[in-house]
């Protein structure tokens, strides 16, 4: 220590701001314009933006079919596991009153099917789904290998519990001959699930590519077969497949079944008038307490049907100018008040 | 402990050896290699690692670790706690390593320093050994000192390193072996053979027999070189080593030095304990949940069929662990490092401080203790020293009395220039130096016509082992004979046993007798001198007691606080004298309690005395303590003073520094002591101050009296305690931390404020005039009482602050971080999934919420440092726990519940029926869990930025930076490229920008900020608005009141009164010189030049004295 000294180096602190504490800065501080007026302006923000969402919400046209007690027979038929190649379809005719403007799309709706629950999230294989190792069932167990010793693929619970229903919709044109609306099956996955997430192992042919391996015990064929018109949607890169391997975060959820292919009479939309559902019931639901529907829904820019947002944003928006008016009038009393400091 | 010199191996025989482990044996006499550091390059991986897991933060977390490796219950991937635990962990890692290297450098520095050996060459230092050493030369081993290039085998030593004191100490060899050992040839057959007391860390004791030639000679502490001296002045000198490597004084003294911990630290691991217990339950309950919800629906849904056959009971078990592993982040894993990191930061604030920078000895403050900061600003007690402390410890002679009558008042000479205040004239004596101020002109003319030259020269002689440019053992001895020189006596210079005074120009020496050095309890100094003209014997003496009828005028001194000191003296016959000095010869050779037997004797011939006079020596007031004072006291903080002086210079010191004013009601300990014993809580006005005889009082150990004592004290404004002992202090101290709870400060300078340093929670040091102890033993050290202040009221108060709220927010944001996953487990079965992505929550509280808080800690500033200083009262909040305690923990706790709900419930209304844009459902987990991480990203970083009030470019910076952070990394996670990479570790590709390209996603993000972040601007402003806190007050009228406090400094220009304060004092609790001085041998030097130290310009007294 005295060293330095003796060198005549100075034991000065640096003059700095940082050193000093002296750094310039700007002294937050709660005035009473700034809060008042920011409050003011997130009011009108909020209920600005609950009226648009509120309206868009309206503007949006829904219609659900529950269809687990339409279809009781189905269901009761499906409790049994052992009745599983048995095939049952069941129709659900429905009237609607208004035009579905725009585009339309098709979804299944699931209730009381856990699809966050954590060891069912985890029992998957990226790495096999991905196309590169069809033999990585890491995580999959108890649905990674057959009896035999063969890999699953695409394994794992949740490719297992796939949603197997087929739902077609038909249009009563003068009510007399059903036609089937035309629905696109393509288009409903993300980009980066399409093409990043899911791949096919690379091979000519399709079932070549996923020799060595099995279908899973739920499944009716095997993954190469999911779509024989169509190789694009075929094998993992299948959409339906893939919508449904993005878990659901809710045990009520719904999922993306098809679009509507806008020709012809549907140019508009799906016109109003006499339309079914036909639906081969495959999915077993009612063990575990759970429903299913069908829901045709159309679109605005916010997206989906529910008043939830508007509706929070409207309140927010009123309270915020609430508080903000009780707040000016606690300022302005108050505002005269003395100040007096302690000591000095 | 036996030391044998020239022999090794008798050092290493059986009976020396100690039994270690089951058969290893190690010898008691240690290594000389002095190894302070704690690991080599082999040791340091798993001896820091373990020494770090014997924390028990992390030990939890490495249990959590283990737990997380468990396939069966794991719920979060192996890096999620691993990541940040090795972050935590490398950060303490390199910080020690640093700190290692440090010590490692320092040992090595020691290690190298050489000496020569004189039988085996160098370096390898063994008991026993001899060696010689030469100037500038670090002593490295406890030496005995046996000869030297000096006459009479003396060496002049600098104890800089042991005790901080730069002046030099004078070391001798016994006569024996300064006759026999001055050759190289007769040092290797020394065998002589020593019995001396087992090392221990008094620096000042040595009791020891040398034996040799079968003839004992007694040894004491100034025969020995104590390691870590520096040689000056000395050529070369010849030693044996008597104590080697661990069992040296000064490693004996480095010892275990007390941990001190905060009161914030106590809370928080409290905290810690109630937040574990929280968790424990909330686990258990989320597990029961898990164990009905498998009977209920779990069992019945065939997609969830896992293969094992598991009851539903034992699942809800396992997942009791998986919930302790998933809201493990309740526990803050890098609380610690963090509370580490601004508290070091805090500390180089301090160190970095230019305003407690003391200029005139280049010494900047230093905060040694770097885990203390935020203690500064909860200080309730400052017991403070008061020499050197709050006053200068410079002396100057004042006054005295002589034959009753009192010299050095100011009085108007006789003559036209009566008014003018002149000083005394010095010119006529060609020894004065010019520094002296001295008003009185009666004494000058006194002592030229004569008529006290009995009184002067006594002054001279007890003190008389300085040079022209006196070099003396306490300032006040300086004062006394610098004094003397000016009117005329000076002091020349001192052989082996003489000392030699031009008495007004006319050269007298006296023979030295013996000299009866100070000690504190006897409480004066004698000196026996024969006077050159004639036979007879005197004794000159210094007392500082006052006697008969003298104590009129040393009361006024002292109640013009000033330190006073008596001078006497007797004749002895020739006779008399030598039968004392027989016993003195007896009581000097005494090997045990050889102190208490020299009293005695000096006892016997320090009496019947006859009274010369009384000195007067001014100790002034350091700068600017009156104004600290008040406003410490304003701040409410109680100062006591602990002082080893009478009553009236107590007192006179206390009204000096304005610590009592006229109008303060005084009680004395006497007066108050009936009440103590009467009244169980005495009711005593606000404006009451007392003082006690502590003595008395620590006599009386009953409990209840102590607590009725402190209890009492409490009640006054100011404690003055006078009469007290190093110890006394100390336990004054350890009474108040004891029955009050409240946080004590001590604050000293010397070697006697140690103890009390060391008891009190925060001990501060004044690097001042008594050397280093206090600061060595110190927290914090500074130059100056007047920076106490700063340290307090702006340092102190800022880390007090800055640690609340980091600590608030830390919780809070750790609890609105974890939640979430409660909240979804109601929606998930309880099946512990949780609500965020891995990557997140490893990064979470090493990246995206660390580095604002951690600036907030570093740099938040309410008010200015002006302002705190300008209102004290603001200084009040730490004290009393304002801002950080149980209920500030529990609101923090439910804000990042209530947080923890909204981040979760709007996201999941928004989330149940809502659609894509495109259609698509993006009601998908992954998309979920990117939305909620967004929100609470921005939440707690906007919250923090609500929070800091002193919003830099870097807070601005980091605050953003973070936002911005967290959006890059989500954004690459989630990217093609390196899902293709690694597959399985990065689940979320995509989600991200599918998610974040949906305006609805977005809105609920924004709702879900403006939900969380409202509600706390409106309730902040509220609560400002009819409840301000004083900081609030000023904070809001900052402008208004430094245009005032312009105006004010504009003002006290004109005003320039500075009122002239003084002090009194006692002797120096240190021992003199007086033993080497009167044993026998000359000190005085050959010519030598300037010493080295003298080019630092402060040294004054360091020129040797030609001879």
């Amino acid at each position: 220590m005295k060293r330095t000294s003796e060198d005549g180096q100075s034991k000065l602190p640096d003059n700095t701001a940082l050193k000093q504490q002296q750094l310039p800065a700007y002294r937050l501080q709660l005035s009473a314009t700034g809060v008042l007026s920011c409050f003011f302006a997130t009011g009108v923000f909020c209920l600005g933006m609950g009226i648009i969402l509120i309206l868009s919400a309206k503007s949006i046209k829904e219609i659900e079919i529950k269809y687990t007690k339409i279809c009781g027979n189905c269901a009761k038929l499906r409790e049994d596991a052992t009745n599983f190649d048995k095939e049952c379809t069941c129709s659900i005719p429905f009237y609607l009153s208004e035009t579905m403007q725009g585009n339309v799309y098709m979804y299944y709706k699931l209730y009381g099917f856990y699809q966050n629950l954590y060891r069912y999230i985890l029992s998957r294989s990226n790495s096999q789904l991905v196309g590169t190792d069809l033999k990585d069932v890491g995580n999959c167990a108890p649905f990674s290998k057959s009896h035999d010793g063969t890999p699953i693929a695409p394994c794992g619970a949740i490719a297992n519990s796939i949603f197997n229903d087929t739902i077609i919709l038909s249009y009563k044109l003068n009510s007399s001959i059903p036609i089937k609306v035309p629905m696109l099956r393509s288009g409903i996955t993300w980009w980066t699930d399409k093409y990043v997430k899911f791949q096919n192992p690379s091979s000519i042919n399709l079932s070549s590519a996923f020799a060595g391996t099995t279908k899973p015990p739920c499944w009716a064929k095997p993954v190469y077969e999911l779509d024989g018109e169509d190789p694009g949607n075929n094998g993992f890169l299948n959409d339906d497949f893939i919508v449904w391997m993005r878990t659901a975060a809710f045990p009520t959820f719904k999922k993306l079944y098809r679009r509507l292919n806008r020709i012809q009479y549907f140019i508009e939309g799906l016109p109003a008038g006499n339309y079914s559902f036909n639906i081969t019931y495959n999915f077993p639901v009612t063990r575990f307490k759970g429903e299913k529907s069908v829901v045709l829904s159309t679109l605005t820019w916010s997206g989906g049907s529910s008043l939830f947002l508007g509706l929070v944003y409207t309140v927010t928006g009123a309270v915020t100018w609430l508080a903000s008016f009780s707040m000016m009038a606690v300022h302005l009393t108050l505002k005269d008040r003395k100040v007096l400091f302690i000591q000095q | 402990w036996q030391v044998k010199a020239n022999d090794r191996s008798f050092h290493e025989q059986p009976h020396f050896m100690n039994t270690r482990f089951f058969c290893i044996k190690e010898s008691k006499y240690a290594n000389n290699a002095i190894k302070t550091y704690k690991y080599n390059a082999f040791s340091f991986l798993p001896m820091n690692l373990f020494e770090q897991f014997k924390r028990a933060a992390n030990f939890y977390f490495l249990i959590l670790l283990i737990l997380q490796a468990i396939p069966e219950i794991s719920t979060l991937a192996w890096y999620t706690t691993l990541v940040p635990l090795l972050v935590v962990l490398g950060i303490t890692a390199i910080k020690d390593l640093v700190d290692d290297v440090a010590r490692h450098k320092m040992d090595n520095e020691i290690n190298n320093r050489t000496c020569e050996v004189i039988k085996d060459g160098r370096y390898s230092f063994g008991l026993g050994d001899l060696c010689v050493m030469g100037v500038f030369c670090f002593e490295q081993a406890d030496i005995l000192l046996l000869s030297s290039s000096e006459p009479n085998s003396l060496c002049y030593v600098e104890t800089a390193e042991l005790d901080g004191e730069t002046n030099l100490k004078f070391k001798m060899a016994l006569e024996i072996t300064h006759q026999y050992l001055q050759r190289e040839n007769s040092l290797t057959t020394f065998d002589g053979f020593i019995e001396c007391e087992e090392p221990n860390n008094r620096l000042d004791k040595f009791t020891g027999t040398l034996i040799w030639r079968n003839t004992s000679f007694p040894l004491d502490a100034d025969k020995v070189l104590l390691r870590g001296c520096v040689i000056r002045n000395t050529d070369f000198c010849h030693g044996m080593v008597i104590f080697a490597g661990a069992d040296t004084k000064i490693m004996k003294n480095s010892g275990k030095t007390r941990f001190k911990r905060t009161k914030i630290d106590y809370l928080m691991n409290y905290m810690v304990y109630t937040i574990f217990v929280v968790l424990i339950l909330v686990s258990a309950g989320l597990a029961i949940g898990h164990a009905y919800w498998e009977a209920q629906v779990g069992n019945y849904s065939w997609y969830l069929y896992d293969g094992e056959d598991y009851t539903p009971s034992y699942r809800g078990f396992l997942n009791f662990w998986g919930y302790i592993i998933i809201l493990n982040t309740m526990v803050p894993i890098s609380l610690y490092v963090s509370v580490e990191v601004i508290r070091l930061g805090q500390s180089y604030f301090i160190n970095w401080d230019l305003q407690m920078y003391y200029p005139e000895k280049d010494t900047p403050a230093k905060a040694r203790t770097t885990t203390l900061n935020e203690q500064l600003g909860q200080i309730h007690y400052v017991f403070s020293d008061k020499t050197g402390t709050l006053t200068q410890n410079i002396m100057t002679f004042k006054k005295c009395c002589i034959n009753g009558q009192i010299y050095g008042e100011w009085k108007p000479l006789p003559g036209p220039r009566a008014c003018v205040t002149r000083q005394v004239d010095f010119s006529w004596n060609t020894f004065a130096d010019g520094t002296l101020a001295f008003y009185d002109h009666y004494l000058t003319e006194q002592s030229q016509s004569g008529s006290s030259t009995v009184f002067l020269p006594a002054c001279g002689l007890p003190h008389g082992h300085g040079q022209l440019n006196y070099q003396a053992a306490s300032p006040d001895e300086g004062a006394l004979v610098s004094a003397a020189r000016n009117f005329g006596f000076a002091f020349l210079a001192r052989t082996q046993n003489t000392i030699t005074v031009s008495e007004l120009g006319t050269e007298r020496t006296y023979d030295v007798l013996a000299m009866l050095d100070f000690n504190s309890d006897r409480k004066r100094m004698s000196i026996i001198g024969r006077s050159p003209s004639g036979n007879d014997t005197r004794i000159t003496e210094a007392v500082n007691e006052p006697l008969g009828s003298w104590e009129i005028a040393t009361d006024v001194f002292a109640s013009e606080t000033l330190r006073t000191l008596c001078l006497c003296y007797k004749e002895i016959e020739e006779k008399e004298y030598e039968e004392w000095n027989k016993k003195f010869m007896a009581a000097s050779v005494v090997s045990s309690n050889r102190d208490e037997a020299l009293d005695k004797v000096y006892e016997e011939i320090e009496k019947d005395l006859i009274l010369l006079g009384a000195t007067a020596i001014e100790d002034k007031l350091q700068d600017g303590v009156p104004e600290t004072i008040s406003k410490l006291a304003k701040a409410d903080i109680k100062i006591w003073v602990l002082t080893g002086d009478k009553k009236e210079t107590a007192e006179n010191i206390g009204f000096a520094c304005e610590l009592l004013t006229e109008d303060t009601k005084i009680c004395y300990g006497e007066d108050i002591k009936s009440k103590i014993l009467k009244l169980k809580f005495p009711r005593t006005e606000e404006e009451r101050r007392m003082r006690t005889q502590s003595k008395r009082r620590l006599e009386a150990r009953k409990e209840q009296r102590q607590k009725n004592f402190v209890d009492l004290a409490c009640e006054c404004s100011a404690v003055i305690c006078c009469r007290v002992t190093p110890k006394q202090k100390a336990m004054v101290v350890d009474l108040v931390k004891r029955y009050k709870k409240a946080i004590t400060l001590a604050i000293g300078d010397g070697a006697n404020d140690v103890n009390m340093i060391k008891t009190a929670h925060i001990g501060v040091g004044i690097s001042g005039q008594e050397g280093m102890q206090a600061v060595m033993s110190s927290d914090y050290s500074f130059a100056q009482f007047r920076y106490l202040q700063r340290l307090l009221l702006v340092h102190g108060r800022w880390s007090y602050i800055r640690m609340c709220k980091f600590l608030r927010y830390f919780f809070y944001k750790n609890f609105a971080f974890t939640l979430v996953h409660f909240w979804y487990s109601f929606f998930n079965g309880y099946s512990a999934q949780t609500a965020y992505e891995d990557w997140f929550i490893t990064l979470y509280n090493v990246l995206y919420s660390s580095l604002p808080v951690l600036l907030m800690g570093l740099l938040d500033q309410d008010v200015s440092d002006k302002l705190s200083l300008r209102f004290p009262a603001l200084y009040i909040v730490g004290q009393r726990d304002l801002l950080f305690n149980y209920k500030k923990f529990f609101v923090s706790l439910v804000h990042g519940i209530l947080t923890s709900m909204i981040l979760f419930f709007i996201p999941l209304g928004a989330y149940l029926q809502t659609v894509g844009q495109d259609g698509e459902a993006p009601s998908d987990y992954q998309s979920f869990a990117v939305t909620i991480a967004s929100a609470l990203i921005i939440t707690v970083n906007f919250q923090i930025g609500l929070d800091t009030s002193y919003w830099t470019f870097v807070n601005a910076f980091s605050i953003f930076g973070s936002i911005a952070l967290y959006f890059g990394i989500m954004f690459d996670f989630q990217s093609a490229g390196i899902h293709v990479l690694f597959p399985s570790a990065f689940q979320f590709t995509g989600t991200a920008s599918n998610a974040l390209r949906q305006p609805y996603i977005w809105l609920t993000i924004i709702l879900t900020v403006a939900v969380c972040l409202l509600p706390v601007v409106a309730t902040r402003f509220l609560s400002m608005t009819i409840w301000p806190s004083e900081s609030d007050k000023i904070q809001k009228h900052r402008k208004r009141l430094k245009a005032e406090e312009q105006w004010k400094r504009r003002q006290q220009v004109f005003r320039r009164g500075v009122s002239s304060r003084r002090s009194a004092y006692a002797f120096s609790h240190q021992r003199g010189y007086a033993d080497l001085i009167s044993s026998g041998r000359s000190i005085r030097k050959k010519r030598s030049p300037l010493d080295a130290i003298i080019a630092d310009g402060t040294a004054e007294y360091r020129r040797t004295v030609d001879s």
